[in-house]
Formats: C-alpha cells, sequence, structure tokens
C-alpha cells in the first residue's frame, strides 16, 4: 500500500461519525483540563486509560489524540492569559503570550497558536506518513553522548533566550540545575539535598516551581500596582482576531516552528521544551522590529508551532519501532497494546488498515482541536475582562489546588509559595525566570547522559566531539554562543570604517 | 534597590557555598565512573562562579549610578506607596501560609471560601454582600471541578461527614 492509497484508507477507516464525536470529546475534555493548572495530558491521559477498553483502538486513539493535543493548546491558554505555564513546553510561550495579553492582544496569541498548533500538528503528521520509518532509526543512533549534547546546547540557547543580563540567566541556570540534584540519584539511589525529608526523595518537581515562579509571583506584583493601574488591558470583541499583518508576521515562524519542532522531537527526553527554545531563539534573532520581551506574535506563534510538532514527531519512535519515547507516548502505547496491538516495524505492513487509522485518526484530532477553539477565542480572551480583584484570587485558588491535586501533597503547596517568593524577588531584581525551570527540567536528563557517556568511553571527555551527531549538536551550539559575539565584534567596527 | 541586587546575589553565593559544601561530602567517583557527586560538585562551581559574577556586575552598577546621579529632592510619596505595596504581597504571602496551615484540619471548603473572601478585600474590593456571593459560587465550581469530576483527593476536614 503505497502512502496516498494508505492515508486514503486511514480516513476511510477513521471518518465515521462516532469518531468524530470522539475526536471532538477528547478536544474537549483536553482543553479543558489543560486549562485547570495541575493535572497535564499525561495525567488526564492515564486517568481516561480506561476508558478505552469499551472502544475500537482507532477511537480510542482519535479520543486521545484529542485529548493530547487538545491539553497542549489548554495549558498555552492559561500562559497566555494568566502567565501560568500548566507544563514545561508551555514556559517559552509565556514570555511573549503574556505580554501580548496586557497589552489587548490575548485573543491575537490564542489565535494564532491554534492555527500555529494546527499547522505543525499537519507538517508533523505528513513527515511521520513519509519518514517514519527512516527516522525512526536515525533516532534510535543516539545515545548518552548525543543526550548530553542537546541538554547542553539547550542550556546555551536559553543563556541567550530572552536577551537580558548574561551573568543572571547563567546564574539562574545554574540554580535550576542545582535544584534538579534535589532526591534520590537514580543510578546508586543516594539521597542528595533531602534533609531527611522522605518527601524529598522524589526531588523537586516541575510543577511547584513553575505555578510558584510564574503565576503566584505574577499575582504578588499586581498586587503592588495602585488600584487605579492594577487592570490588564480590556479585549475589544473587534480586536479579538489577528490582524491581517499579525498572520503574516506569523506564518514564517509557524512553519520553521513546525520543522524545528519535527525534527527536535524525534529525540528522546524533554524534546517539546528543547524545540520551543530553539524556535524561540532563532525567531527573537530574526526579529528586525525590536518587539521581543515586549510581546512579539512571532514568539508564540513559533514555539507553539514547535510544540505541538514535537508531538507529533514523538508519534514516529513508537509507531515505527514501538518504542515510547515520553511518558505520554508510554500512555498512547497502552491505549494500542490494551487493544492486543503492539506497534513496531511490522505494524504498517502487518496491519495497514491500523497503522494508517491511526495516523488518520491523529490528524482527525488536532482537527478537531481547531474546530473547537477557534470559535472559543473570545470566550478565553474575555476572561481577562474579570475585574483583577477577582481574577487575581481565583489565580491563586487555581494554583493552590492545581499544584496540590498532583501528587496530593502539601510538601508542593509550600515548595510553590516558596517559588512564588523566589519569583517575586527575582522580577523586582530582573532575574530571567525562565532559565531557571528549564535548566530544572533539563538537568537531570543532563546528568544521567553525562554518567552514563563517561562509562561508556572510561572517562574519555572526547567522546562528545568524535560522535559525528553529538559533536554536530555541540558545534551547533557554539556557533550559536559566539557568532552573535563575533557579530557584536566586527559590527562598530565596519559601521566606523563606513 | 541596588542593596537589593546585592542582598539577593549574596544570597546566591550562600545558597552555592551550602551547595558545594553539602557536594563536596558525597562520594564524587571518577570521571570514567563518577559518582553521585560529581555532578553537585561542578553545579556547585558554576553557581558560585556566576552568582560571584553578580555580586561583581551589581557592586559596579552601583558605583556608576553613585556617579551619575544625584540624590532625589523628596521621595515622600514614593515611600508611601511602595510600603503599602509591599504590605499588600506581604498579605497574600501570609493569607497563602495560612491557608497551607488550615487546609488539612478545617477542610478544602471553609478554606477556600475564607482564602477568596480575605484575598478580595486585600485586592481592593470592599462590598461584602458580592463579595460573599462571588466566592460561594467560585467554591461551590471548585469542588464540583475537583472533587467530584476530577476525583481529586483533597482534604474536607471538618465538614468531612456531610460530603464525605
Amino acid at each position: 500500500m503505497d502512502l496516498f492509497s494508505g492515508l486514503l484508507h486511514g480516513f476511510s477507516v477513521a471518518l465515521t461519525p462516532m469518531n468524530l464525536l470522539f475526536g471532538f470529546s477528547g478536544a474537549v475534555i483536553g482543553t479543558i483540563i489543560g486549562i485547570l493548572p495541575g493535572l497535564g495530558p499525561l495525567g488526564t491521559m492515564a486517568l481516561l486509560l480506561s476508558l478505552t477498553y469499551g472502544f475500537d483502538p482507532t477511537a480510542g486513539m482519535i479520543l486521545f489524540a484529542g485529548i493530547y493535543f487538545g491539553a497542549m493548546y489548554g495549558g498555552s491558554t492559561t500562559s497566555i492569559l494568566l502567565n501560568i505555564p500548566g507544563e514545561a513546553a508551555s514556559v517559552i510561550t509565556v514570555i511573549e503570550g503574556y505580554q501580548m495579553a496586557r497589552r489587548g492582544r490575548a485573543g491575537a496569541a490564542l489565535a494564532v497558536a491554534a492555527v500555529g498548533s494546527f499547522v505543525a500538528g499537519t507538517i508533523s503528521l505528513i513527515g511521520l506518513s513519509f519518514l517514519a520509518p527512516t527516522l525512526a532509526k536515525a533516532a534510535l543512533r543516539f545515545g548518552p553522548p548525543e543526550y548530553f549534547a542537546v541538554a547542553l546546547v539547550g542550556l546555551v540557547i536559553m543563556s541567550r533566550l530572552t536577551g537580558g543580563s548574561l551573568i543572571k540567566s547563567l546564574t539562574m541556570i545554574a540554580l535550576g540545575l542545582a535544584l534538579g540534584t534535589v532526591g534520590m540519584e537514580t543510578v546508586a539511589g543516594y539521597m542528595r539535598y533531602t534533609f531527611k525529608q522522605p518527601l524529598l526523595a522524589q526531588g523537586i518537581d516541575f510543577l511547584p516551581v513553575a505555578m510558584g515562579l510564574f503565576g503566584i509571583s505574577e499575582v504578588l506584583v499586581t498586587a503592588e500596582e495602585p488600584v487605579g493601574k492594577m487592570q490588564l488591558q480590556k479585549v475589544r470583541f473587534r480586536e479579538l482576531w489577528p490582524t491581517l499583518m499579525e498572520w503574516k508576521r506569523s506564518l514564517g515562524p509557524m512553519i520553521r516552528g513546525s520543522f524545528i519542532g519535527f525534527f527536535v522531537g524525534l529525540v528522546p527526553g524533554p524534546s517539546p521544551v528543547i524545540s520551543t527554545m530553539v524556535s524561540y531563539s532563532m525567531e527573537s534573532k530574526l526579529d528586525k522590529r525590536g518587539e521581543f520581551g515586549k510581546g512579539a506574535i512571532e514568539g508564540v506563534a513559533g514555539p507553539e508551532a514547535a510544540n505541538n510538532a514535537s508531538v507529533g514527531a514523538a508519534y514516529v519512535p513508537l509507531m515505527a519501532l514501538g518504542i515510547p519515547f515520553t511518558p505520554a507516548m508510554a500512555v498512547v502505547m497502552a491505549v494500542l497494546i490494551i487493544h492486543g496491538i503492539n506497534p513496531g516495524p511490522l505494524l504498517m505492513t502487518e496491519k495497514p488498515d491500523l497503522f494508517w487509522g491511526v495516523i488518520a485518526s491523529m490528524y482527525i484530532g488536532n482537527f478537531m482541536l481547531l474546530i473547537f477553539n477557534l470559535p472559543l477565542v473570545g470566550v478565553f480572551a474575555s476572561i481577562i475582562r474579570t475585574p483583577l480583584y477577582l481574577l487575581m484570587p481565583i489565580v491563586l485558588l487555581l494554583c493552590l489546588v492545581g499544584v496540590y491535586s498532583v501528587n496530593n501533597s502539601m510538601l508542593d503547596i509550600w515548595l510553590m509559595i516558596g517559588f512564588g517568593l523566589l519569583g517575586y524577588l527575582m522580577r523586582k531584581l530582573k532575574y530571567d525566570l525562565a532559565p531557571l525551570i528549564l535548566a530544572l527540567v533539563l538537568g537531570p536528563m543532563m546528568e544521567r547522559s553525562f554518567r552514563e557517556a563517561m562509562m561508556i568511553s572510561r572517562g574519555d571527555l572526547s567522546v562528545f566531539l568524535n560522535r559525528p551527531i553529538s559533536g554536530t549538536i555541540i558545534l551547533f551550539g557554539a556557533l550559536v554562543l559566539l557568532v552573535p559575539l563575533v557579530i557584536g565584534w566586527i559590527r562598530p567596527r565596519i559601521g566606523r570604517k563606513g | 534597590m541596588k542593596l537589593g541586587s546585592m542582598a539577593f546575589a549574596g544570597l546566591i553565593l550562600a545558597v552555592g557555598l551550602v551547595y558545594e559544601g553539602m557536594a563536596l561530602y558525597m562520594p564524587r567517583g571518577s570521571l570514567a565512573q563518577p559518582g553521585p557527586g560529581f555532578f553537585p560538585v561542578v553545579i556547585g562551581v558554576f553557581l558560585i562562579v556566576t552568582a560571584v559574577g553578580c555580586v561583581l556586575q551589581e557592586t559596579l552598577a552601583g558605583k556608576r549610578d553613585k556617579a551619575q546621579t544625584a540624590p532625589p529632592l523628596s521621595a515622600e510619596s514614593g515611600d508611601t506607596h511602595d510600603r503599602r505595596s509591599v504590605h499588600k504581597t506581604f498579605q497574600l504571602l501570609v493569607l497563602m501560609i495560612g491557608y497551607a496551615l488550615a487546609l488539612k484540619p478545617i477542610g478544602f471548603l471553609i478554606s477556600i471560601f475564607l482564602f477568596l473572601v480575605v484575598a478580595i478585600r486585600i485586592f481592593g474590593y470592599r462590598r461584602w454582600l458580592p463579595t460573599l456571593a462571588m466566592t460561594a459560587v467560585i467554591a461551590g465550581l471548585s469542588y464540583i471541578a475537583f472533587i467530584l469530576w476530577l476525583k481529586v483527593p483533597l482534604p474536607l476536614g471538618i465538614l468531612d461527614e456531610v460530603f464525605g
């Protein structure tokens, strides 16, 4: 079965009124849960796993694709409107998205995020259809040195992410990496920085840190404004949609973000986070308006597309090799296994109905998300019309309840309050919040892969440069770091001569 | 603010020193066989170096500012506003700590009700009846969303027998 007849066949399997209803329900459930802080796509899918027992596998996959993409979009909604990233991949969206919301462009940011996600979903699914087997084999060539190189370059990109003070960004990265070492280390089970508190053995979770640094600190800073000024810019209904100029500005970042997300998404680990960082970094370098940091629409369109494309790409190793590279993909794999289907190299040839049906079902889930969310952009954006004396206490409440709901742990509430205070001080003293949180996410992977790489190479540090993939990645990181410095050195000299 | 910046950078430096001190007690292993303390030692050094960088940056910026700017003639009104606004931040922090302490003994519903009433008043809304009505609606919706729908086992405290 060739590609097009395969896809057509897939759609003929998936496109039934019942499946469309499942896709729509998934998008609704996913979006609503994504908006509530705490329970992310992984938790939602794990909770609803048992629901799929009664459905046929295609229906289950359509439901889950809707939930997954929906929860991702829901997380972006709270990032843009309330400055609360529900998950690591939404941290980058906060930077420009929330600034847009403050300027009264929340509707535009939400619409661009929805369309960007759809474009990225489409591109990544085309990539998945064409390249799944080849790319999956390439992804398997990633070993510990490559993972370490990816994490290291991620940190390098992060240090130059928002254009603030380099030394302050590096300090925040160091602090994030330090926080990532708290808890029981995975190789020998040694307890580090737990102060004999059993609850700290599992480490410091992303969510209390993110909600504290972004959500709580935002409320604390807003509370300081004089009552008259204490208002986000309200959205007028005629301004809900992006202008033609904003669409034009978003198109390039969406397409670039989609490709970045797709290729970065093939790498195991926190690839959605890294892809959003790479996309944001690229768009900020291409920015000629000087709007980055003040609400540039490119900074929403690119990372949102990258995030969604990386989710699509994560299906590549799952479908082609039967290996889930992310925890969410492990749950998706569980849906298939529940129905007696083992994804892997033989799935495409032995069960083409299912292979193409699943790919078509993801496409339907993605499309349903657009259908559901675009008309609701106005509703979501009107959240900002809520008076701040009511909105800010609700944000606090959502943070306090949401953070508890993940592990049912009081420790998470205390951590969130502590990081809220830290975030408040950091904002006042002009430290970037994003590098700390992203370093916390990347740190454990970086340490694990470094230790494994050292054990494999018997302590030979050149292993990171000798292997073609890791060497290329590190070279890329060096260019990211050095090129702006060289340009900064050359430009004034050329200017003086001219 | 420069004093605050210096103090914050100094605090990070102190955290870095304590972190590094604790890391040095962990088994470090060798480069070929890195132990649990290897990575923390490296990160600790990185944290100390960058924090020292921040302290130096703030010191230089402070000296530059002193040389460039004359002291303001009167900063009284700004100071009063700063004090009042910091007071609100402090009140919110105390409120959150109070919520965390009260959650288990008095339960989720009563604590969020009290939390919201006080938070709305801190944010400057003063009318009692609408405040109580809004708070009751939000508390009810939270109960439906988190406890009935998402089945989050939030403590019900003294209301356990009524709703439990």
